[in-house]
């Protein structure tokens, strides 16, 4: 309850070149790199689109002691975990067997299976990190403002969707609540994945309560306050899409284009 | 129509006429017969009994009912010559403004600016005019300076005086409160209620206010219009006519009134020759300073011996902290508390918000972890013991009883605390069916908990939190949020099993609660207890008060320094009976 507050919706459009770009327009532009990624095998193109999301975000956001943990401890660790997991599980039969890295007892560890475990995990890190490119330097608000006056999402949805995410701290706060309450009546009491699922499955109805009869106040506060009078709704902030919008998203393909073409090609 | 009412309804802003109000799905309308108008620059404060259809009423005013919530109008309510059943809500906004109940309710953006801009954004306003219009409202409520804050920064207070802001942004000439301080601190109340004071002094909106709290709310209403249990229209007039000469059948009507009226009222019965019944502390102290005391009236105290303390010499202790800290993410909640509740005794924990009161409650009834020794549950180490054993000792009432139902029927929740006791069947329907008769739920065994009403819930929470055989009773803010006549009938309750033996401590900032009821008073701040006395010396004493941001109940406020020495030192109604002020 107590200690600072920090203010998820206000907007940050000064600060490194990300923040002064369109939200679309920051979302569009590794939009084909990431569905390619799904499909592309080899590690060194993930590797580059790994590379390319990192310097577009150590040049472009503001580098947070968050982002930094993010950046450089969480995502290789994740990277390394995933790794070794895959190696360790992938069956053999599928691998280049030609090295063998490590044998205990029947079981052996071959290069090829280290090498497709790799190649996914940087893949998926890369995907990741294309994600926070936009992810890390929007907010919310400016996204539906830019989606209702560019993709012309109807505004009553749009901030339906922004009032909506006003009740996401709120409900975190009330299951805190209740799994107490729970836990002090003895409700569910016991261990393993059967007594997990009848606990949360007691928290869902008080949680469901209270969060429709909280919708619907806010519901009827919204209308109160003219929500949906008119086809449209003065916007004080325009979220422009401008020259240098269509020039990120245009270098941004094109170095996607060239990349796959070029990198398996070395 | 007769001509009469309409030439009344051309004279009224706002002009309820005969209206009777069913819900869908309902057979019994929520309000039968409501009938008066608000003319511009008028405050009108809407009293009734619990369930006579208020908050029905105020969402009808602005079209909420029916064009949002789906029912049956019948009657007109005209508002600015705009029928209401027939004016979309949108058009209608630009006329009634509304704030609500529960600030969170009414938050949709991220910033005070955002928010208050919202309305005239939604008008299609030019962006100048939305500007204007916001930067206004915010300064109207003292909160232009934070206009770039989220509102989530805000005190309660703060969010409703924010709530306001943006009923002002629209311009709407009729303003509708529906308890509007009924989850507020007093800090918040006093809070809220300056910003009132003000605009209905200037007089440019009409005000219909719905409020249990009357004390706050007599100083700034012109007219009081109020319903009966079914919601007619049962009395209509200036506010000194109504609540001064019909204040007998209202309180018999189940209508709260003033605290300094109900006062006069008790002693008149007690045979004080008060003509004029007072409507404000100030009013009740000019009144029993200006007559003698009834003539049967010896020079005596009141309460002379403290009440409901128990005369041993060393009452039994039933929980005990000693040494007891709390720290909650890296931050020191309680410092190194020593606390005793005994037996049998009903006590209060006070303070102001973020003090740390919750914390120590959650602490004497083992909800949170304690460093080990520091708590004494009826001599066992919560610690050490198992959840079972410590519900036999302490039961828990959450704020929202819906939070702590676990099972699929009334019956079932209240077999569930025995089963966990592993009592054998014959005795677990045997006391299911005692607690079900004591609470009055016998009708409803088989009903699943979330669709008891509000009462009878409450109710159960209290029940589930006995039926192990606890010998005391933890409830943190029982009667927050909750209209008048539910919280009486909770405290009611409370005194009953209090008076049976059940010890009863609360967490509460309803100063009044703690005069009534409590026998002891314990006052936290900043995680310490800087207090701790027997009620009456806790609320007499200003100073102490005013340190830790507490108000005195009306009641004190009104009496302290009377010329009557017994009267001076009178903090609660129950004080002011036959016998005890006239002995």
């Amino acid at each position: 309850m107590t200690g600072p507050i920090t203010n998820p919706y206000a907007a940050q459009r000064s600060g490194p070149f990300l923040y002064g770009l369109n939200p679309l327009a920051k979302l569009a532009a590794p939009l084909p790199a990431m569905l390619l990624l799904v499909f592309v095998r080899d590690i060194p193109t993930a590797l580059v689109f790994l590379a390319v999301a990192y310097a577009a975000l150590i040049v472009g956001a503001r580098m947070t002691w968050r982002l930094a943990l993010v950046l450089f401890v969480a995502m290789p660790a994740a990277i390394a975990l995933v790794a070794a997991g895959l190696a360790a599980w992938t069956d053999p039969v599928h691998v280049d067997r030609s090295v063998e890295l490590l044998t205990i007892g029947s079981w052996t560890l071959y290069a090829g299976a280290v090498e497709v475990g790799l190649a996914t995990g940087v893949r998926l890190g890369a995907i990741i990190a294309l994600a926070m490119v936009a992810g890390v330097t929007t907010n919310g608000v400016d996204l539906v403002r830019s989606s209702v006056q560019h993709l012309r999402v109807p505004y009553r949805i749009g901030y339906t969707a922004l009032a909506a995410f006003r009740f996401v701290p709120r409900f975190g706060h009330e299951l805190d609540v209740i799994r107490q309450a729970h836990r002090v009546r003895g409700a569910h009491a016991g261990r393993g994945p059967f007594a997990a699922v009848s606990r949360w499955w007691g928290y869902i109805v008080p949680l469901l309560a209270g969060a429709i009869r909280h919708a619907e106040r806010v519901a009827l506060a919204m209308d109160s306050r003219a929500f949906g009078a008119y086809p449209q709704r003065t916007e004080r902030h325009t979220v422009p899409l401008r020259r240098r919008d269509a020039v990120f998203v245009a270098l941004f393909w094109i170095a996607t284009a060239a990349i796959l073409i070029i990198v398996p090609r070395l | 129509m007769t001509a009469a009412s309409s030439d009344d309804a051309r004279d009224g802003f706002v002009s309820v006429d005969r209206v009777a109000i069913t819900y869908e799905g309902e057979r019994d309308p929520a309000l039968a017969g409501a009938t008066f108008t608000v003319a511009r620059g008028e405050t009108v404060l809407l009293l009734g009994p619990s369930g006579s259809g208020k908050s029905t009423l105020a969402l009808s005013l602005n079209g909420l009912i029916p064009h949002a919530v789906h029912a049956r109008v019948e009657g007109a309510i005209i508002v600015d010559g705009l029928d209401t059943t027939r004016t979309p809500v949108s058009r209608l906004s630009t006329r009634v403004g509304m704030v609500f109940q529960d600030p969170d309710a009414q938050l949709v953006t991220g910033t005070l600016l955002d928010e208050v801009a919202f309305g005239p954004e939604n008008l299609c306003l030019p962006v100048s005019e939305v500007l204007a219009r916001a930067e206004d409202a915010l300064r109207r409520v003292g909160l232009w300076e934070r206009r770039r804050d989220n509102p989530d920064s805000l005190s309660g207070g703060g969010r409703q005086r924010l709530a306001i802001a943006c009923a002002l942004a629209l311009r709407s000439p009729l303003l509708v409160f529906d308890e509007p301080t009924a989850n507020l601190d007093p800090a918040g109340i006093e809070e809220v209620y300056a910003v009132l004071a003000e605009l209905a002094a200037t007089g440019d909106h009409a005000i219909v206010l719905i409020e249990h709290n009357l004390d706050a709310a007599i100083a700034l209403t012109d007219r009081v219009v109020v319903l009966d249990a079914d919601g007619r229209t049962f009395a209509d007039g200036p506010t000194d006519d109504v609540l001064r000469g019909q204040a007998d059948d209202l309180k018999a009507l189940g209508v709260w009134l003033p605290s300094s009226t109900l006062a006069a009222m008790r002693l008149r019965d007690a045979g004080w020759s008060i003509e004029r019944l007072p409507l404000t502390p100030a009013e009740l102290r000019t009144a029993v300073d200006a007559v003698e005391p009834p003539a049967a009236s010896a020079p005596a105290t009141v309460a002379a011996e403290p009440a409901g303390m128990p005369a041993a010499a060393a009452p039994e202790v039933a929980i005990e902290a000693r040494g007891l800290s709390v720290t909650r993410a890296r931050h020191r909640v309680l410092h190194d508390v020593d606390l005793a509740v005994r037996r049998g005794e009903f006590l209060a924990i006070v303070g102001p918000n973020g003090a740390g009161k919750t914390t120590l409650l959650q602490a004497l009834s083992g909800v949170i972890p304690v460093p080990r020794g520091t708590v004494r549950i009826g001599g066992l180490d919560p610690t050490r013991a198992s959840g079972r054993a410590v519900s036999r000792q302490v039961g828990f009432v959450f704020q929202n009883p819906e939070h702590q139902f676990v099972a699929h029927s009334v019956y079932e929740e209240l077999a569930h605390g025995l089963r966990r006791q592993r009592r054998p069947d014959d005795e677990i329907r045997r006391r299911v069916h005692e607690v079900l008769a004591r609470f009055g739920l016998e009708a409803r065994a088989g009903v699943h908990p979330f669709l008891l009403s509000g009462g009878q819930k409450r109710r159960l929470s209290v029940g589930t939190a006995l039926v192990a055989g606890a010998p005391v009773l933890c409830l943190d803010e029982p009667t927050f949020g909750q209209d008048r006549a539910r919280a009486d009938e909770l405290l009611r309750l409370l005194r009953e099993l209090n008076d049976e033996g059940t010890t009863i401590v609360v967490v509460t900032h309803d100063m009044q609660l703690v005069a009534e009821y409590a026998d002891r008073t314990v006052v936290v701040a900043d995680g310490r207890i800087v207090a701790d006395a027997a009620t009456a010396s806790v609320l007499a004493d200003e100073e102490l008060l005013a340190r830790t941001g507490l108000r005195p109940p009306p009641l004190r406020a009104a009496l302290a320094g009377s010329r009557h020495p017994q009267l001076a030192a009178v903090t609660r109604l129950a004080d002011l009976t036959r016998g005890r002020v006239v002995r």
